[in-house]
């Protein structure tokens, strides 16, 4: 190398685990074959049902924090989320997917979520 | 015969100095007005350039950086033909004037940050559990039950993120008065508190490598890599972006070139 590089540190091990981590996130070329195309279609659509449950969530415990909602209400919503969630995860299985796989990488806005 | 592009530098005549490209092909400059595109011929035959082609870009463009500003390209861009290339530093003229300006005297280094997760939720989770934070309706349900523990995430998560935010301010803090420009992006991995890019005049990296050595004899728990002088992979900003085709930085460079570099499986630091 010309310059006079310098790369030092001493959890080698660690930084290796989490750059191939970061590695393995990045966009890659899309690659549309018949056998991943609905693996691919299918992290797209679960990754904005996902956002959208999360702000669903996010509002649930605002307005619950509020003090705007009945018992009966609070107990509605409860049964509503939990329904969400663990039909997600069954969604997700199904798929193969993890969750840290349900993002989109906005460019220079960064991720979805 | 297909063009490899590596950079666009701030000189339009031909290189004095040979210089070996992909291939074994001899890097040539293509000019336009004033400034010009480090190139080499690439065999109509490679229907694939391997990752393994990132060294040999990235020595290029050290080695132009010697004497030139260089905008380094996105590894593996390659035009069909001249007037593809042309076309394309014509679109982007004015960037590339801009761009090259900016950066001329610059170079990039990376500061990753690894932090202890588990113990700072820990942490976090037995605060709250001490604290009388919990969401004030009755655990008489499954649903209610599951409401109070997803208000216990959404707060832990939202103490954790907090907790990033500072944690980040004092490490950029050191660097922050040296460098001229940064891209901090925090959490890309649980473990991965920061990684950091920074853009440090070329008379000033001294002085940044001595921030670092402070830093990392600072009492703390963090583990740090630092990496650099680098060419500035990641400052080049362009104002027009035509959707289809992306010729700069849109991922982690560093992440790659240290991988390419051997760092993920040698022992000792390149």
């Amino acid at each position: 190398m010309t310059m006079n590089r310098t790369i030092e540190t001493d959890s080698q091990e660690a930084f290796i685990e989490e750059i191939e981590k970061v590695q393995d996130m990045l966009p890659k070329r899309i690659d549309a074959n018949p056998k991943n195309v609905e693996k691919g279609l299918a992290k797209l659509v679960l990754t904005l049902v996902e956002l959208i449950r999360k702000l669903l969530e996010k509002q649930a415990m605002r307005r619950i924090e509020g003090g705007s909602l009945s018992e009966e209400e609070i107990e509605h919503m409860g049964e509503t989320l939990l329904k969400l969630e663990n039909k997600m995860q069954e969604l997700k299985e199904i798929f193969g997917l993890k969750d840290e796989e349900l993002n989109l990488n906005l460019g220079p806005l960064g991720d979805l979520m | 015969m297909r063009i490899y592009a590596y950079g666009i530098i701030d000189f339009h005549n031909r290189l004095e100095e040979p210089i070996e490209g992909l291939e074994g092909k001899g890097i040539y400059n293509v000019s336009y007005r004033d400034i010009g595109v480090t190139v080499s011929e690439l065999n109509e035959e490679t229907k694939e350039i391997t990752d393994t082609c990132i060294l040999e870009h990235e020595k290029v463009v050290e080695r132009l950086m010697i004497k030139f500003t260089v905008l380094p390209m996105r590894f593996l861009t390659v035009f069909n033909t001249q007037e593809d290339l042309l076309s394309m530093v014509g679109f982007y003229y004015e960037d590339f004037k801009n761009n090259l300006e900016r950066l001329r005297n610059k170079v990039e280094f990376g500061i990753k940050v690894i932090w202890p997760t588990d113990t700072i939720k820990q942490r976090i989770i037995n605060a709250w559990n001490k604290s009388n934070h919990s969401l004030s309706i009755p655990a008489d349900s499954k649903a209610k039950s599951f409401l109070k523990e997803k208000f216990k995430q959404q707060q832990i998560e939202k103490e954790f993120q907090e907790e990033a935010n500072r944690c980040i301010a004092v490490v950029d803090d050191y660097f922050n008065k040296i460098a001229v420009e940064k891209k901090l992006k925090k959490l890309q991995t649980e473990n991965l508190l920061l990684n950091a890019s920074y853009l440090v005049d070329k008379d000033r990296q001294n002085e940044f490598k001595q921030a670092f050595e402070q830093l990392k004899n600072a009492p703390s728990d963090l583990k740090f890599l630092f990496s650099g002088p680098w060419p500035c992979y990641n400052f080049i900003t362009l104002t027009k972006k035509p959707a289809s085709v992306d010729y700069f930085n849109t991922e982690d460079m560093l992440n790659r070139l240290l991988a390419q570099q051997g760092f993920a499986k040698e022992r000792n630091a390149v």
